[in-house]
């Protein structure tokens, strides 16, 4: 019999040091569960990359890496309860909401020209955080490169040549991107204007060579970069080309001139002969 | 027994943080070092992690782990993406040699000590990846005759133009060079016929010359090249007719000349014929 309560005190103290022992673990997990988010800090948003007022060029994605403290990233609507803690980015481009984010990556292809964008801490069900946890920037982008002087070049007709009335011009560029004009100004990029002896002759926005019919005479060429406000670069790039049309150039002369006149002189010459044979039957 | 158990528990983690203690590794499997990426074609960078956990940085009550962190890109020494997930890294890339470096980052952003990282410098092109460029003229023949104002047409193979806007050199990218009797003429930069305008009269060699983008010719040099005859237009009517009545008058002409001279050999005494 005592063997017996011996046996069932020794039971009873197992159970409890059991049941302690699971008051425990439950307390220990749900002190780390309570201290990692009710206590958490308040959350931070910082852009890392690219810098404020940064230029990204070649027309290429603009690659935005942010940074957060205290905050876990989730997908949008998986996250469970709000928790302001707990959530996504809201991006916005030029005060437009564009995306969410719950990766730290956000890749944004982006006209070219000046872009603000915005970063924004949101909850599962995407209300923004009390106070409100945002970051901003501000890029330019260019399909041009961000590198490098624009320069351009006349590669053809070369200065004070001999052309004829027909004549493409072409050129060389460097370090700027042609596009349409009418769009946003943004560095190393734009278009060409052409002048033909100072006045204004077209518009390139390609690679075409521009094709002129000349009169007689010496004319200058010239080719200046602006920009997608048809306003020339600062400083000035441009190129210019002085050269004589003959339309005679490399040609076969055009006999017809010479022609009529020698038709004219044989027929003098046939008249006189006429009127002076008549003198010479009456002698 | 529970204190066991919870030992047991608490040696979990332990004994896992024991197992992951070993260095990290990072590999990257492709591309590798100057590998061609052809036709404008994202670079896409796939890698092997070891002994190393990705997480987001800056989760709440984070602690700073030696097995445990992020993956941070730079391509030409930009920072370019950060990564939390095993998964190929897609980058969009201008055309040239990209130098991509990937680098394993602590929760606290530092580099890992020793520092863990791989780098890989593929090349990116609009041009095809494989093949050798050619260039060839189908039209005018060699040694044909024609005007003045010609079309070229250009047939080009395992070669892109692109616009040369200061990018670098890539494989099989660049423009075309069109050359008259060895001087510049035209470069094209688009897939359309060359028009050589105003060509002299005679004979005249074109050149059609592969360039990259800072203009030096292809090692080795591709080109293609035609010889053509230029010859004025047809005489027009006009230039025949007055051909014509020239031709007429001085047959007449001459016909009244001897005439004259038969007349007055006629009307001349006959003295003065001895």
């Amino acid at each position: 019999m005592t063997q017996a309560m011996e046996n069932r005190r020794r039971h009873g103290g197992r159970r409890r040091i059991l049941l302690f022992s699971l008051f425990l673990m439950s307390g220990l997990v749900a002190l780390a569960l309570s201290g990692s988010i009710a206590s958490a800090a308040p959350p931070t948003l910082t852009i890392v990359s690219p810098a404020n007022n940064s230029i990204v060029g070649n027309g290429s994605p603009v690659s935005v890496i942010f940074a957060v403290t205290d905050f876990n990233l989730t997908k949008p609507g998986t996250g469970g309860l709000p928790n302001p803690n707990v959530g996504h980015v809201n991006v916005f481009v030029d005060g437009v909401w564009t995306a969410e984010a719950h990766q730290l990556t956000i890749l944004l292809d982006l006209a070219s020209g000046v872009h603000g964008i915005r970063l924004q801490l949101v909850t599962n069900n995407g209300t923004a955080l009390r106070p409100d946890v945002t970051s901003s920037i501000q890029v330019t982008t260019t399909q041009g490169p961000v590198n490098g002087q624009p320069t351009i070049s006349i590669t053809s007709p070369l200065p004070a040549s001999v052309r004829g009335t027909d004549n493409a011009i072409s050129f060389e560029l460097r370090n700027f991107a042609l596009v349409p004009p009418g769009g946003p100004s943004a560095p190393h990029e734009g278009h060409i204007h052409v002048y033909l002896d100072g006045v204004f002759y077209q518009e390139l926005t390609s690679y075409e060579p521009p094709h002129f019919g000349l009169n007689d005479g010496s004319h200058t060429i010239t080719l200046q970069l602006v920009d997608g406000a048809h306003r020339p670069l600062n400083p000035d790039v441009s190129a210019s080309v002085t050269f004589t049309v003959n339309p005679g150039f490399g040609r076969a002369p055009d006999l017809s001139e010479p022609l009529a006149i020698t038709d004219g002189l044989l027929g003098l010459a046939i008249l006189g002969l006429l009127l002076f044979r008549g003198k010479l039957v009456k002698r | 027994m529970a204190v066991i158990f919870l030992l047991g528990l608490f040696a979990i983690p332990l004994s896992s943080s024991t197992a992951r203690a070993q260095p990290p590794v990072l590999t990257i499997i492709s591309p590798s070092n100057g590998e061609v990426i052809g036709n404008g074609s994202a670079v896409i960078v796939t890698f092997l992690l070891t002994d190393f956990v990705l997480v987001q940085p800056g989760r709440v009550g984070q602690v700073v782990s030696p097995n445990e962190g992020h993956l941070d890109v730079y391509v030409d020494g930009v920072y370019s993406q950060l990564i939390t997930r095993v998964e190929p890294i897609v980058l969009s890339l201008d055309s040239g040699p990209h130098t991509i470096l990937l680098q394993l980052k602590g929760n606290d952003g530092q580099p890992l000590t020793p520092d863990v990282g791989a780098s890989v410098r593929p090349i990116v092109t609009h041009g095809p990846a494989v093949g050798r460029p050619g260039v060839e003229i189908k039209f005018p023949a060699n040694q044909s005759s024609t005007g003045h104002d010609v079309y070229f047409a250009v047939v080009l193979s395992n070669f892109t133009l692109v616009d040369p806007h200061g990018r670098p050199n890539a494989p099989n990218e660049g423009h075309l060079q069109v050359r008259v009797n060895d001087r510049t003429q035209e470069e094209l930069s688009r897939y359309e016929p060359a028009f050589v305008v105003d060509m002299p009269d005679g004979e005249n060699t074109i050149t059609v010359r592969l360039v990259n983008n800072d203009n030096s010719p292809l090692q080795p040099n591709v080109q293609a090249n035609v010889t053509i005859h230029i010859k004025a237009a047809t005489a027009t009517l006009p230039e025949i007719l007055n051909f014509g009545v020239t031709v007429l008058l001085i047959y007449i002409l001459i016909v009244l000349i001897l005439r004259r001279r038969k007349a007055e050999q006629k009307a001349a005494p006959p003295g003065d014929s001895q």
